[in-house]
């Protein structure tokens, strides 16, 4: 059996024979006796000792010259014995020389149970609640809760069932009557070719705000949002007039352009255009006008950070809504505009004391998760060799040896999960111990936005030095991508030593309903040097890839875009990647 | 417990034996965790993420071959919808600040003086209040120069770093009355 969690799947392993006997003959005796013996490090390593100041040794090798240093205790019995491989094992010749009943141990180091009979680590799920039960209460002396209370801000979404509509000829007269078809262009090429897909003129050095409006105009819940006209620009205008007008706001040229000031509304009108057939490019002049007035300190004409503008950008829709509604919004549940409800997520921050083990959590929401490029990281758990580009091998052993050494997102993600030692200059108060202790810090993704926007940090700016540089290295990034691994739940079990246990946040959160499975939609990259470089998009629609190069969109293949510099990546949660998109649209 | 003239052998035996237990103690570690991730299907990605890694180096090779069609440069070509474009953008609108037209390959340079933004504007409004006012009786067309649509001039860093490329913005607009 096995339960889906998180999108990863956590196998219940089946019990061998053994283990199963050993369980109906013995139930919960045994784990209470066990429980009193679990003895937890501070940083959660678990071990089996009768008391404290125990020292196992194996009861068959000779007094003091005992070899084996991995050892057993036998759970019937409570007997210690080693076992150095499966041909030479005290442990399992003491199963063998008892009457049945005694073939299960516990590795005393690890509190990992062993058949001595299958020769292999079996599992238990009692037993694993036990460890961590041991665990989470030796982190926690002050009393506290093992279940931390979640962010008040995260509620269950609730999810609602898809129901198909159509419309009762009624509405079918309404909708005939309030619509026209669109243009289809001419000649029947354009007929195949997705709808959306409009190039953007370069207004002067605006390759990074075109770059970004590409992945915006073919992000799924954005372009839903606004094209099933969820913000009406004609309607927000009228509304700010009025309330203009019944404010008493003095009707200056100035005043007038501020208080019409709506990025969502620019928005409304790019997505009308893009998806309007008309492919001649669009000029997203108002946008710029807009977002100029909403970031005066970036106004100005010089190539600017894409990344830097994105977040501008979605400040700037959250800003309106907020003063729209008079009140501050927060940001995690993404209730407060749709920029935030697309790509706003929570991160989770947990710093763990290494003396006591007791743990402070805070949480964060983030519209993107920026990360490092390092040298020569391999997959996450490969090791790193340096490898030759050699052009005489034969295409397979050139591939194995590039796998090595290149950098991956999956291995950046790794390295943004790894717990991190903070170094002795930050030296954390620990509530516990009422001192500042060294201490570990790792970061783990409460809650998955619904886009996942990465930024990898390409470019570097040492104020210390006065210098800026670009790293160009290759980074290898997936079109599919799960993020279980790198969810809080995960790494909270992982911290745990990955036992079979329903931690906070599992249910809490019921991110089961969420799906973690993620797809490439859009690429960004950067050619050329810091200061004189270019912003291109690939954008990934109908299971085909465009270049979206300003005002020229051309097709391009796959390997293209896997071979590409990516500088930030867009992936959206599969479910919302409809399979529909992938057919070509009905005439 | 040894013979003095013994000791050193002894302590290089005791010494290999301890890092030896230590170096079993580790590798058993490591092969209970993978024992346990492998039994748990927790590592169903790996098999996912070996074969993305694939991919990404058999397209690399690909795209590095020079006898593949290699992607040009998507300028000056024609696009999937037949069309071609000129370098610098020739739609011609009407600037929302100030109601001239503009071409839209020059609107940015121009929207920045023309909203008082970017550092030559702001100088050159300080130098002469009269200009604003003269700025909308003027009609001449925008000189067109060779284009670049990448910022080569010193003028990126938005901390202020002088700028070099001053000249091109001599188009028409703001002289001095």
């Amino acid at each position: 059996m096995s339960s889906k969690r998180n999108g990863q799947m956590t196998q219940i392993p089946q019990p061998c024979p053994h283990l199963a006997g050993f369980r109906s003959r013995h139930g919960l005796r045994f784990f209470r006796a066990i429980q009193k013996c679990l003895r937890v490090k501070p940083l959660g390593r678990a071990s089996i000792r009768r008391d404290s100041g125990e020292f196992p040794r194996c009861g068959t090798c000779a007094t003091g010259e005992c070899t084996g240093t991995h050892l057993y205790a036998c759970v019937a019995c409570a007997s210690v014995f080693c076992h150095l491989s499966s041909e030479s094992s005290h442990a399992a010749a003491h199963a063998e020389s008892m009457p049945p009943g005694h073939e299960i141990a516990v590795d005393v180091d690890r509190a990992e149970l062993f058949c001595c009979a299958c020769r292999d680590q079996v599992y238990d799920r009692d037993f694993d609640a036990s460890v961590v039960l041991a665990q989470t209460a030796a982190s926690t002396l002050g009393g506290s809760k093992i279940r931390e209370a979640p962010p008040e801000n995260l509620r269950k979404r609730r999810r609602v069932d898809y129901r198909p509509w159509t419309p009762d000829p009624r509405e079918l007269v309404l909708i005939r009557r309030g619509s026209s078809s669109l243009q289809r262009g001419n000649g029947d090429s354009s007929d195949c070719l997705p709808w959306g897909l409009r190039g953007l003129n370069n207004l002067g050095n605006t390759c990074f705000l075109n770059s970004i409006l590409q992945a915006l105009l073919h992000t799924p819940p954005l372009r839903n949002y606004f094209l099933s006209d969820r913000h009406n620009r004609y309607e927000c205008q009228q509304k700010k007039n009025f309330s203009n007008a019944s404010k008493k706001i003095s009707t200056s040229n100035d005043n007038g352009k501020n208080s019409r000031l709506c990025l969502a509304c620019d928005m409304d009108a790019m997505f009308s255009a893009a998806f309007s057939g008309d492919r001649s490019p669009y000029s997203p002049a108002r946008f710029l006008y807009s977002w100029w007035q909403h970031a005066a300190n970036l106004a100005s004409y010089e190539q600017q950070d894409a990344h830097e503008f994105f977040i501008s950008m979605l400040d700037g829709i959250h800003e309106k809504v907020e003063k729209d509604q008079g009140k501050p919004q927060s940001q995690g549940n993404g209730d407060c505009c749709i920029a935030h409800r697309v790509f706003s997520g929570i991160l989770r921050s947990d710093v763990t004391c290494t003396a006591c083990g007791f743990t402070s959590t805070t949480y964060d929401p983030c519209v993107d998760i920026s990360l490092d490029l390092e040298p020569n990281q391999g997959g996450s758990k490969m090791a790193s060799t340096k490898s030759h580009y050699s052009c005489n091998v034969e295409l397979d052993s050139t591939i194995s040896s590039q796998s090595f050494g290149i950098s991956t997102l999956v291995g950046c993600l790794d390295r943004f999960t790894r717990p991190e030692k903070l170094g002795s200059d930050q030296k954390f108060f620990c509530q516990q111990c009422q001192m500042r202790q060294e201490s570990l810090k790792q970061m783990s993704i409460r809650k998955l936005p619904l886009v996942s926007c990465f930024h990898i940090k390409r470019f570097e700016h040492s104020s210390i030095r006065n210098m800026s540089r670009k790293v160009d290295r290759y980074l290898q990034f997936p079109f599919s991508l799960n993020m279980a691994p790198y969810l809080s739940s995960s790494i909270l079990r992982s911290r745990f030593g990955n036992r079979m246990f329903t931690f906070d946040g599992d249910e809490q959160y019921a991110s089961n309903e969420l799906s973690s499975e993620f797809e490439l939609f859009a690429v960004i990259t950067h050619t050329g040097k810091l200061d004189a470089g270019h912003y291109v998009t690939y954008l990934r629609l109908s299971n085909q890839w465009y270049k979206c190069d300003d005002a020229w969109i051309t097709q391009v293949s796959e390997d293209l875009v896997r071979a590409a510099q990516g500088y930030m990546m867009f992936y959206v949660q599969k479910m919302l990647y409809y399979k529909a998109s992938e057919k070509l649209a009905a005439s | 417990m040894s013979v003095p003239n013994d000791d050193n052998t002894s302590h290089s035996q005791l010494s290999s034996q301890f890092f030896g237990d230590l170096l079993d103690s580790i590798i058993v570690d490591v092969a209970s965790e993978c024992h346990r991730i492998a039994r748990l299907g927790l590592d169903c990605n790996l098999e996912e993420g070996e074969e993305e890694i694939r991919l990404s180096a058999q397209a690399r090779v690909r795209v590095a071959d020079p006898s593949n069609s290699s992607e040009v440069n998507s300028k000056y070509v024609v696009d999937i919808f037949g069309q071609t474009h000129p370098a610098v953008a020739n739609e011609i609108f009407e600037c929302m600040n100030c109601r001239r037209s503009i071409v839209a390959g020059r609107f940015a340079p121009h929207l920045e003086k023309c909203m008082g933004k970017g550092r030559k504007a702001r100088l050159k409004a300080t130098r002469s209040s009269s200009a604003a006012q003269n700025r909308y009786s003027r009609g001449s067309p925008i000189s067109t120069y060779s284009p670049y649509s990448h910022s080569t001039s010193v003028n990126q860093l938005s901390n202020g770093a002088p700028g070099v490329s001053g000249e091109e913005y001599a188009e028409g607009a703001f002289e001095d009355p």
